[in-house]
């Protein structure tokens, strides 16, 4: 309880006011996001989820700076993004925004730790040596520092993505159905990896699914349908989410 | 399967630029080279057929150096059918210029003007000399003299006697090598031959009905001493001529033009290995719905075919535009080769340019065809993208090892033959084209070590995107390996040029220095014992220098040889390969090496020699000397002797060496106070005759290399090539280090330094492959060849390799900076 008590005083890692986008022009425009607001609470473990098509990414890529809105403000920590330029933004994602992609997170080039290394050496950081030990240690990849992304399972490197995304100690981490591609184990010890590392390091992570499994492991879901926010769950099971989402789905129809 | 292949290539086009590109330029350059020398030849033709157009029959005389008779051409006025002939001089009759000594290098060619039907000179400006002190001069010599119509002129008679005509006009040499050369002056027939002391006619023109006709009554008339051609027989034995040596210069621009085309291969053959591999799934997809091997065999090489005929149909056009410029820039030189003739595009070339262009390129295509067959229908259904992994196969190394034991067997060989024999020469370029093979086959072995030899120091300078860059350049060996070894191609063989100039003017500043120690060398304008020997001998008497050397010479011959035979005056320390000089004295001679050689006699052994006072005298061999390193005639005879067989004669050359400590202005000045009252001795320095000499082996250099930069150019091309598909192949991975916080500069500089490396890569073995073969090439051309490495150019081809390769960066660099990261992570 003590946990959230100062969680609430924080301010919010990442707020969205009044957020649109628009795809094309003309005959072929699409409204990706409606006028959504949102705010992401420090420490706090989100699940957006939404029917296919719904804007979920589009929101993700918009709140990380990595795409740029039609309208509305961003803030990340005490950072306004609409304005920022490409540059500012590089810097920005380079230093308070951590990523875990569905696929092809690491470069096929470097072994594990040099992934996990990675966002901090482009930084031109020190890595928290303690940190990495007890990231590498909680993510179970000690015996696997040395391999290279092809001799690991699909698991292996997605953990390897979690570990590299934790260790620059980001202000919050964005991920994109992070265990989209993985079997139901593997996809299980990844998402209690973020979940443990939200309690136990205070990390504030954002996650994209899809699957009603995955978002119980947040302490909240948001709900998008149409590019617009619908509604929102706390401390969500499996089966609250399932039920959330087929009533959703009935009313659409 | 056809409509497959033409979406494919559609869909590609952007992709197949550059590699067409690379054909182009190479089908370019071979089509430009037929396009210059087909209309040089053409032109050539035009003005020999216009000017033998006058002339019914030509008479020459059959030994060349002979003349005809002014009987001669009273026997050809007598043969009835005769309407016109006339007699044409050509002999030496040098022009003096303005300081009053002889122009230029070799005398100025003195001839007859003729007018009327049997003239052959066109008269730019005034008029033909109609009178005794009348004169005309080619265009050149008149602009290079400052000399205009009305003017009056200086010019020497065969006993040096000075005689001024006025000029009164200007004439085209046209296509005479010679005239062009040389420079001509003309005159009427009478003064021409006056002046020139000529004792004939150097061709006898005439004019007539019927040329079969007259060519028969002719060749009676004056029998076997003179060969008779009709008109049309002139015309074409002088295109001939002229066709033999635009044919040299086809031959030798051919040659940079397979070079090109050979790095073009490479660069196709890169191209569409990656094309294949980058289409793994579209393979495997045709091949799921059912197409055979054959088929996929045939589409990528039907895409080939077509991507080959298009870029060689565009190498045409640029191939005349280069022939054209080629033929402008020539014209504005102010070249005797005739370059006014419109330039064409012969049937030939079109064929040549085709074939050339589809063969290489379907060719090149074989390989990755063959690959693209091996695609397993199962590919389609994988999803994540296999790395390409490299190892080094039983086969290769077998090979690698074979084409590298017979590469060096045969150019240890070859450097082993006895120098300056073609065989050597020949033996080396063999084991430098199989080395070239071995290197071919062992590159994507070397591509790994030598890119982290390489990237050291990028790694350590630019951060992450430079150790990035540097693991990428050697990420697919087998395809940094050809791209690099395009640019090896030429940088090997600019390193081989810069290697073997620079040693040939060591070789030559170490003669000068050790052989031939002195400051100014005097010599008359026509090689002919001319200077009086008061010249030296006043020199001589003069504190200012050390020492002064003459030189005389005569013809003579030994039995049935006709030698050059001469004495010397004055200290002399020719190189000796046996024998001793000392010995030298009555009865005795000495002999240059390859006139021993020729007489087939050594020291101890007697040669005779016929002489112009004394009869046939027998000499024995006292010394041979090294004819490289001494400036002794071939037979050097003691100088009494000389001048007891051929008498009082005047000195050939004269080497004058300064004293120490005087200064070069003020000995200069004296040398050509001594020479100045005689027009046609020369003097010249050694600064002189190295500065000359420098000037054409760098003028050498230049064209070489100039040349070259084709093959460069289009390794360039295959870097850019290889790099841009690269970066369509790591469009994730870029996205992804983007996300990650790596800037559009970061990135672009990531692709910089992958083809910084990638050109060092391709530099450095060329660089290597270049002093091996440039050291093995200088063993076969001569004995005692200085070997030097021209350090600072050398490292001016490897900076200038690297920064191309950066050049060729920055599109790809661009392209991949410029992708927006959400579309790169959505297209997976
Ligand atoms: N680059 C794009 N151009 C045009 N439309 C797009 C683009 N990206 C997404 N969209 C559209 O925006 C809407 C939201 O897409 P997205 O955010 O990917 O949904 P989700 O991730 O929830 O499946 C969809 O209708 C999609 O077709
Ligand atoms: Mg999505």
């Amino acid at each position: 309880m003590t946990v959230i008590e100062t969680r609430s005083e924080a301010p919010p890692a990442v707020v969205a006011r009044g957020l649109t986008k628009v795809y094309g022009t003309g005959d072929a425009r699409v409204h990706a996001l409606r006028g959504v607001d949102v705010a992401f609470a420090t420490g706090d473990f989100t699940a957006i989820m939404g029917p296919s098509g719904s804007g979920k990414s589009t929101l993700m890529h918009c709140l990380a700076g990595l795409d740029t809105v039609t309208s509305g403000s961003v803030r990340v920590g005490d950072v306004e993004l609409t304005g920022l330029s490409d540059k500012q933004l590089t810097r920005l994602r380079r230093d308070r925004i951590g990523f875990i992609f569905q696929a092809f997170n690491l470069l096929p080039t470097l072994t594990a730790e040099q992934n996990i290394r990675l966002p901090l050496e482009i930084a031109g950081r020190q890595a928290d040596e303690v940190l990495f030990e007890r990231v590498v240690q909680t993510v179970g990849l000690k015996d696997r520092l040395r391999h290279k992304p092809a001799e690991l399972s699909g698991g292996q490197q997605q953990r390897v993505a979690v570990a590299r995304a934790l260790i620059s100690k980001p202000q919050v981490i964005f991920a994109d159905e992070p265990t989209g591609n993985l079997d139901s184990r593997s996809g299980a010890e990844v998402l209690s990896f973020l979940r443990t590392s939200v309690r136990e390091l205070g990390q504030t992570i954002v996650m994209v699914t899809h699957d009603p499994m995955a978002a119980s492991y947040a302490n909240r879901v948001i709900f998008l349908r149409d590019g617009a926010l619908v509604t929102e769950l706390h401390q969500p099971t499996p089966q609250s989410v399932l039920d959330t989402l087929v009533k959703l789905e009935a009313s659409a129809c | 399967m056809l409509k497959t292949t033409l979406a494919g290539l559609r869909a590609h086009k952007l992709r197949l630029l550059l590699t067409s590109l690379a054909i182009t330029l190479g089908v370019g350059f071979i089509a430009g080279t037929f396009v210059l020398t087909d209309t040089m030849q053409a032109g050539f033709s035009q003005k020999v057929t216009a000017e033998a157009d006058k002339i019914a029959v030509a008479v020459t005389p059959k030994d060349p150096e002979a003349t005809l008779s002014r009987k001669d051409l009273e026997k050809v006025r007598a043969v009835p059918g005769v309407r016109e002939a006339q007699g044409l001089v050509r002999a030496a009759v040098p022009l003096l210029g303005k300081d009053g000594k002889a122009v230029g290098s070799s005398p100025t060619t003195g001839v007859n003007v003729l007018t009327g039907e049997l003239g052959r000179v066109t008269v730019t400006s005034g008029t033909a000399p109609a009178a005794d002190g009348e004169a005309v001069l080619d265009e050149n010599t008149a602009k290079a003299q400052g000399l205009k119509v009305g003017d009056t002129i200086t010019v020497l008679d065969k006993d040096g006697g000075r005689h001024r005509l006025k000029l009164v006009g200007l004439i085209d040499p046209g296509v005479d090598q010679e005239l062009a050369y040389t420079g001509a002056v003309g005159f009427t027939t009478a003064t021409a031959l006056r002046l020139s002391g000529a004792p004939g006619f150097a061709e006898i023109d005439v004019a007539g009905a019927d040329p079969a006709a007259l060519k028969a009554a002719l060749a009676r008339a004056l029998g076997s001493q003179a060969t008779v051609r009709t008109g049309e027989e002139l015309a074409a034995a002088l295109a001939r001529q002229a066709g033999v040596d635009t044919e040299f210069l086809t031959m030798g621009l051919l040659l940079f033009g397979l070079v090109a085309m050979l790095v073009a291969a490479l660069v196709i053959y890169n191209t569409f290995n990656i094309l294949v591999a980058q289409r793994t799934k579209e393979m495997a997809l045709l091949r799921c719905i059912g197409a055979g091997r054959g088929q996929v065999f045939g589409s990528v090489l039907l895409e080939s075919a077509v991507v080959g005929l298009i870029s060689s149909a565009a190498g045409l056009a640029v191939g005349y535009g280069l022939g054209a410029l080629a033929l402008a820039v020539l014209g504005a030189l102010d070249t005797p080769l005739p370059t006014d003739a419109a330039a064409s595009l012969s049937m030939r070339t079109i064929v040549l340019g085709l074939a050339i262009g589809l063969v290489v390129t379907v060719a090149a295509a074989v390989l990755p065809a063959r690959a693209a067959t091996r695609v397993a229908p199962v590919a389609a259904l994988r999803t994540q993208v296999e790395e390409q992994t490299f190892r080094t196969g039983v086969l290769r190394a077998v090979f690698a090892a074979l084409f590298v034991a017979a590469g060096l067997g045969v150019t240890a060989w070859g450097v082993t033959m006895r120098p300056g024999e073609r065989t050597s020469l020949l033996t080396v370029m063999a084991g430098g084209a199989l080395t070239f093979l071995a290197v071919l086959i062992l590159g994507p072995v070397l591509v790994k070590p030598l890119s982290a030899a390489v990237g050291w120091v990028p790694r350590r300078l630019f951060g992450v995107p430079g150790r990035l860059a540097v693991d990428n350049s050697g990420r697919n060996p087998r395809r940094a390996a050809t791209t690099t070894v395009a640019l090896t191609v030429g940088v090997t063989l600019m390193t081989l040029i810069s290697v073997l100039t620079a040693s040939a003017r060591a070789s030559l500043d170490a003669r000068l220095d050790k052989q031939f120690p002195v400051d100014y060398m005097l010599m008359t304008q026509s090689r002919e014992s001319a200077i009086p020997r008061s010249v030296a001998e006043g020199l001589r008497a003069r504190p200012e220098f050390a020492s002064v050397v003459q030189i005389r010479e005569a013809e003579a011959r030994s039995g049935e040889r006709t030698v050059i035979a001469g004495t010397y005056h004055g200290p002399v320390k020719p190189a000796l390969k046996a024998g001793s000089l000392s010995q030298l004295g009555p009865g005795t001679v000495v002999l240059s090496g390859f006139q021993a050689k020729e007489l087939g006699v050594r020291v101890g052994q007697s040669v005779p020699l016929t002489t112009k006072k004394a009869g046939t005298v027998s000499l024995r061999v006292v010394a041979v000397v090294d004819e490289q390193s001494s400036e002794l005639p071939p037979v050097t005879l003691a100088e009494d002797a000389f001048d007891r067989y051929f008498g009082k004669v005047p000195d050939a050359q004269v080497f004058v060496k300064i004293k120490d400590g005087v200064p070069e202005d003020r000995a200069r000045e004296l040398v050509d106070a001594a020479a100045q009252p005689y027009p046609t001795v020369q003097v010249s320095s050694s600064t002189e005759v190295r500065g000359e000499f420098d000037e054409a082996l760098d003028m050498m250099f230049k064209i070489i290399t100039g040349l070259l930069g084709l093959a460069i150019l289009i390794s360039l091309l295959g870097i850019a090539n290889t790099l841009s598909l690269s970066v369509h192949e790591r469009t994730r991975e870029s996205a992804l280090l983007r996300a990650l916080g790596l800037t559009r500069p970061q990135l672009r500089g990531m692709l910089s330094v992958e083809a910084l490396v990638l050109g060092l890569i391709g530099a450095l073995v060329g660089v290597v492959l270049g002093l091996a073969y440039g050291w093995a090439a200088l063993q076969t051309l001569m004995a005692q060849t200085a070997f030097e490495v021209p350090l600072l150019q050398i490292a001016l081809f490897v900076a200038m390799s690297g920064l191309a390769g950066v050049l060729a960066a920055v599109l790809p660099a661009r392209r991949a900076a410029r992708a927006s990261i959400v579309g790169a992570l959505a297209a997976s």
